[in-house]
């Protein structure tokens, strides 16, 4: 590999941290700035994804749609755009996303912003069956003053929603002032080889990872608790030579909830079971996924078609969809039990504040190591958000925040401990809880054991794996998360 | 009067002597399992009589640290979060590798315990209840309670409970020695003093026996803020020095950029394993309050060192992709770079270094180096490659700590030291843009040099976490942390008149926007209070010298290249001043 080109590689991977720094460090909203739910992403001017900072995996396959839907309006240079809409290359609405035209392509950002509007504080309701049940929908969308003034008008803490989007903005300016440098500095042509180079380089190192695992097709099938039923996922790896397909045919049909994402979301989850599996050193490149085909039939609860509600479906499916590739490739070669297989979404507001966090679990043994314990596993990776940070910004109090002793499997390598966290409202305000593996426990591996499937309680009460409720001042609301499997 | 300065590393102890005749003596002796035997045996190595100041920088914390060495330590908590630091943030270690773990927690669950008692941001909600204390049994207890950055009443009589119930234990309360917000910060913070504690109250009594012994003055030692102690202090709370000798390295490169007429520089020490550097502004050390040492966040003052696991003995290899790779693994000191002969095969950057003729076939030292060993090693691989990559990693940090923290490195000096640094050091100041290259005589032991001037220095913080107008009177020096209501990163802005208009101007620089409208918080005022060290004149060293590139030139511990469009001369200290032809 030509090191000149490297060396500009590893320039181009620099600014994407840089823009990630700026944007955590001027935020506002907890979730950017306590728990980085955010990503920063240079992608070329064919919309291929060249680098990305990496703090969320389930942002990692899904910002080329993004880019993809702006590129369709053909943004000038200096033209920003914002975007939410999951049926235009976003996510779920809480999480806006900004394009902007860069010297050599486009600059991304992604955060999850507190609220998004609609009719619950936090915008990630339980109940929602339709898009407009969650917040303000964004199509693809010049972004000026004009256009801030009238979004965030629409959401709660409009204040706090500007001071996110200034923030995404500082990052964008900083991409273009460093591509800029760059250019200058090796000459634009160089510094387009060396994106080119970094696409390839990622596609040669996976490539090579998937020629070593075994050919065949590989099937499994895992659920989702929506209300009283269970909604499967069905899904067929097939490894051939240096490529895989991943087909997810005989999945359920989309979900009359919120359970439903779009491909964007199903495409995420599969890479990162896959880089997991092949190479977890790769720089984050669109290249790297190249060798990775993702299907669904349109309409399915992994391809879902407007208006479905997708609220749970980024946080909640998407762990599943890990969970249920993972599974296929266990038929294959050795992989490690099940992890908690949910983000425990958690979120309380009313008008004057929206506060959201996701709880971490156990993860599942692997067969050379126990699970580590209190961590979000698969598709997230957030931060807690420390009890004098929360306590100090909303009227809430942590009354406690334990390991969960007991959740984990047991197995010659155990899984990860799960998590108990009690919130306490110190005014009224409204509850909404996203959760999964409240029914079905982690699996264990190999003869291990499972962990300890999850409970959710109100002042001491069961409430459902996905619930709404209001809350008065001392009412206390108490997460139990699950164990992960256990190995042998 | 004569000064002695000595700093343990990993492998060598270097003495520095600046005697009452202004004469200069260095001394390296190998490092002895029992740092204090090394101490006195560099010291006599510099032939010491009649010292008066005496200053120390050493690895004993870090070592116990990184080696978990420390005491048997218990954690106490408020009641429902003695789980702390076992939670950590919830983070994974690594995104991609499913069961890949943090290092474990200093203190194991069976020794954290919790005190019934709760402050919330407002004061106190569930009042102390001591006789929740359980028996705690260890050598060490660290205790932090929630808010207790804010009301420090509670966590202060559980300190002297405990400090009542087991005399002789070592006993740190948060409050007393980080408090700032965040628990798990504070908390970790906490447990690594406690920790180190007992260990280093060892080695610093042992080590001050010996001084006596030798004759020579209670030493000084050397914090992480790179300002020296009094051994008492230094005893007292051994965190506070955990990177103390990369920051004696600092001072010594502030002193020898001054001497040369420069209060803006970039200190660019690349030894064996890693490298640090720092910059140097107004004359003074960038400080930090947040670093992780061995994975476990640490909130205290320190010199804003950027580390990069790269430095000369860094093994060099290609990926399945065929990339280049340096580092993170290193041939140490044993075997070393191929070169040395003494077994290693693998390449290393010094390898790449001697292949490219930038490192004489026999070093000053005398050891010869074995360039068909070298040539080995580098078999199929392009040394030039090696290289380039190796710099592209030292330029990434030399970035970070000035570009992206709004310094233009144009108006900097570098100041290039450690075995390794004066080889890279043209080839990075040419990528920056960076018109002089300074390379220190004593480029092999600017650490012990930096101790001989250094200042004594004690920090403070005060935590606030309030709007700023509500704030009736602040120091006149010192730093204020600031930041819009709302948000969770501060931007330290000097105490001045007119703070909040400099605040709103620091962040229009660092982020392109300001907010006039938004309340601004004063999360923490840092203050120092310092004693400047002895103001000395270092003698002329070296004969004198005028080079022009490409040249090497052997100094004491180190070896420079000077590469094509650089030249340069020695100033009357001795240190070589590269500028761009």
């Amino acid at each position: 590999m030509n090191i000149e080109l490297q060396v500009i590689g590893s320039s181009l991977r620099s600014i994407t941290e840089e823009m990630g720094a700026v944007l955590i460090r001027s935020a506002f909203s907890a979730n950017i700035k306590e728990r980085r739910d955010c990503s920063t992403a240079l992608f070329d001017a064919r919309g291929r994804m060249i680098a990305q900072a990496e703090h969320i995996p389930v942002h990692l396959g899904a910002l080329p749609d993004a880019v993809a839907a702006v590129r369709g309006h053909d943004p000038a240079t200096d033209e920003i755009f914002i975007l939410n809409d999951p049926y235009a290359g976003g996510t779920h609405l809480p999480d806006i996303t900004l394009v902007s035209r860069t010297a050599l392509g486009f600059a991304a950002t992604r955060a999850h912003h507190a609220d998004v509007g609609g009719p619950v504080p936090g915008s990630l309701p339980a109940g929602s069956t339709t898009l407009e049940d969650e917040g303000v929908v964004i199509p693809p969308t010049r972004l000026d003053e004009g256009v801030i003034d009238s979004l965030v008008a629409q959401m709660r803490n409009p204040g706090e929603r500007r001071g996110d989007l200034r923030a995404q903005l500082a990052a964008h300016r900083l991409a273009t002032r460093r591509v800029d440098e760059l250019c200058a500095a090796r000459g634009r042509p160089l510094v387009e080889r060396a994106m080119d180079e970094l696409h390839d380089y990622a596609e040669r190192r996976v490539r090579a990872a998937i020629s070593k695992l075994p050919d065949g097709r590989f099937e499994a099938a895992d659920v989702l608790e929506a209300g009283e039923d269970d909604l499967v996922i069905r899904v067929a790896v097939e490894i051939r030579g240096e490529t895989i397909e991943i087909d997810f045919t005989g999945t359920a049909s989309q979900d009359t909830g919120n359970l439903n994402c779009p491909l964007a979301v199903t495409r995420s989850a599969c890479y990162f079971v896959v880089r997991c599996l092949t190479d977890p050193d790769v720089p984050a490149s669109g290249g790297a996924f190249a060798p990775v085909g993702v299907t669904a039939p349109t309409g399915c609860l992994v391809n879902a078609e407007a208006p479905a509600a997708v609220a749970a479906g980024n946080v909640e499916t998407s762990s599943r969809i890990a969970d249920v590739v993972l599974l296929a490739f266990g038929e294959a070669i050795d992989v490690p039990a099940q992890g908690q297989g949910t983000m425990n979404n958690v979120t309380l507001g009313n008008d004057r504040f929206t506060y959201y966090e996701t709880i971490g679990g156990g993860q599942g043994a692997c067969p050379d190591a126990h699970g580590p314990s209190a961590v979000h596993v698969a598709m997230s990776n957030t931060l807690s958000t420390p009890t004098e940070a929360l306590e100090l910004g909303y009227p809430l109090r942590v009354e406690r925040h334990a390991l969960r002793l007991g959740s984990a499997g047991r197995g010659r390598f155990r899984g990860g401990e799960g998590v108990v966290r009690e919130l306490r409202a110190l005014e009224a305000c409204r509850l909404s809880v996203l959760s999964e593996r409240r029914r079905h426990a982690p699996r264990g591996r190999a003869g291990g054991d499972q962990g300890e499937p999850g409970r959710n309680l109100l002042n001491g009460a069961e409430l459902p794996a996905k619930t709404t409720a209001e809350l008065g001042p001392g009412d206390v609301v108490r997460i139990e998360t699950p164990g992960g499997g256990g190995y042998g | 009067m004569a000064i002695l300065g000595v700093d343990v590393g990993g492998t060598f102890t270097d003495a520095v002597l600046l005697t009452a005749g202004n004469e200069l003596r260095t001394a390296k002796v190998p490092t002895a399992r029992r740092q204090e035997q090394s101490v006195v045996a560099a010291a006599r190595a510099v032939a010491v009589t009649g010292v008066e100041r005496f200053a120390h920088g050493t690895t004993v914390a870090t070592n116990a640290l990184l080696e978990r060495k420390g005491a048997k330590t218990a954690f106490v908590a408020t009641d429902g979060f003695e789980h702390l630091l076992h939670l950590r943030r919830q983070n994974r270690a690594q995104l991609y590798r499913p069961c890949a773990d943090h290092p474990s927690p200093l203190v194991p669950l069976e020794r954290c315990h919790g005190v019934r008692e709760r402050v919330d941001p407002d004061g106190v909600v569930v009042p102390l209840e001591l006789e929740s204390l359980p028996e705690i049994d260890a050598e060490a207890i660290a205790v932090c309670l929630l808010f207790s950055f804010r009301d420090p009443s509670h966590e202060r009589e559980v300190a002297d409970e405990l400090r009542r119930r087991l005399p002789g234990r070592r006993v740190v309360a948060s409050h007393e020695i980080a408090p700032e917000f965040r628990e798990y910060e504070r908390a970790s913070t906490t447990v690594i003093d406690a920790y180190l504690g007992p260990v280093a109250a060892r080695y610093l009594e042992q080590l001050g026996a010996a001084a006596r012994g030798a004759g020579l003055p209670e030493p000084l030692v050397m914090r992480s803020s790179g300002g020296v102690a009094t051994l008492a202090e230094a005893t007292a709370h051994p965190a506070l020095a955990l990177i103390s000798g990369p920051a004696a390295g600092v001072a010594g490169a502030r002193l020898l950029a001054r001497m040369a007429g420069f209060e803006k520089a970039i200190s660019f020490d690349m030894g064996g394993t890693s490298t640090d550097v720092c910059l140097i502004a107004g004359g003074r050390a960038e400080l930090t309050s947040e670093r992780e040492v061995g994975g476990f966040p640490l909130r205290l003052p320190m010199v804003d060192l950027h580390t990069v696991g790269a430095g000369g003995g860094s093994l060099v290899s290609v990926d399945p992709g065929g990339g280049v790779r340096v580092g993170p693994e290193s041939a140490g000191a044993d075997p070393g770079p191929a070169c040395y002969g003494r077994g290693g095969r693998r390449p290393t950057v010094t390898d790449a270094n001697l292949l490219l003729g930038r490192l004489p076939e026999r070093l000053a030292g005398g050891l010869e180096l074995d360039v068909a060993a070298a040539l080995r090693a580098f078999e199929g691989l392009d040394p030039a490659a090696a290289i380039e990559i190796v710099n592209a990693e030292m330029l990434r940090a030399l970035r970070v700590v000035s570009v992206e923290r709004g310094h233009d490195p144009r108006d900097f000096a570098l100041v290039a030291f450690g075995g390794a640094g004066p080889l890279h050091a043209c080839a990075l100041a040419d990528e920056l843009e960076i018109g002089t290259v300074l390379v220190p005589a004593a480029a092999g032991v600017l650490s012990a040099l930096g101790l001989v001037a250094s200042d004594e220095r004690r920090d403070r913080v005060v935590s606030h976490v309030r709007p700023l107008r509500e704030v009736d009177s602040l120091p006149r020096e010192g730093t204020a942390d600031l930041r819009y209501r709302g948000q969770s990163f501060e931007l330290s802005i000097p105490i001045q008149d007119g703070l909040e208009e400099a605040f709103h101007r620091a962040h229009e620089e660092r982020y392109g926007t300001s907010d006039r409208d938004r309340e601004v918080e004063l999360v923490a005022v840092r203050t120092a209070q310092t004693t400047p060290g002895p103001t000395i004149h270092l003698p002329p060293a070296g004969k004198p010298l005028h080079v022009g590139g490409p040249a090497v030139v052997e100094l004491d511990g180190a070896t420079c290249f000077v590469a094509p469009g650089w030249a340069g001369e020695r100033d009357g200290v001795g240190t070589l001043v590269l500028t761009r032809a």
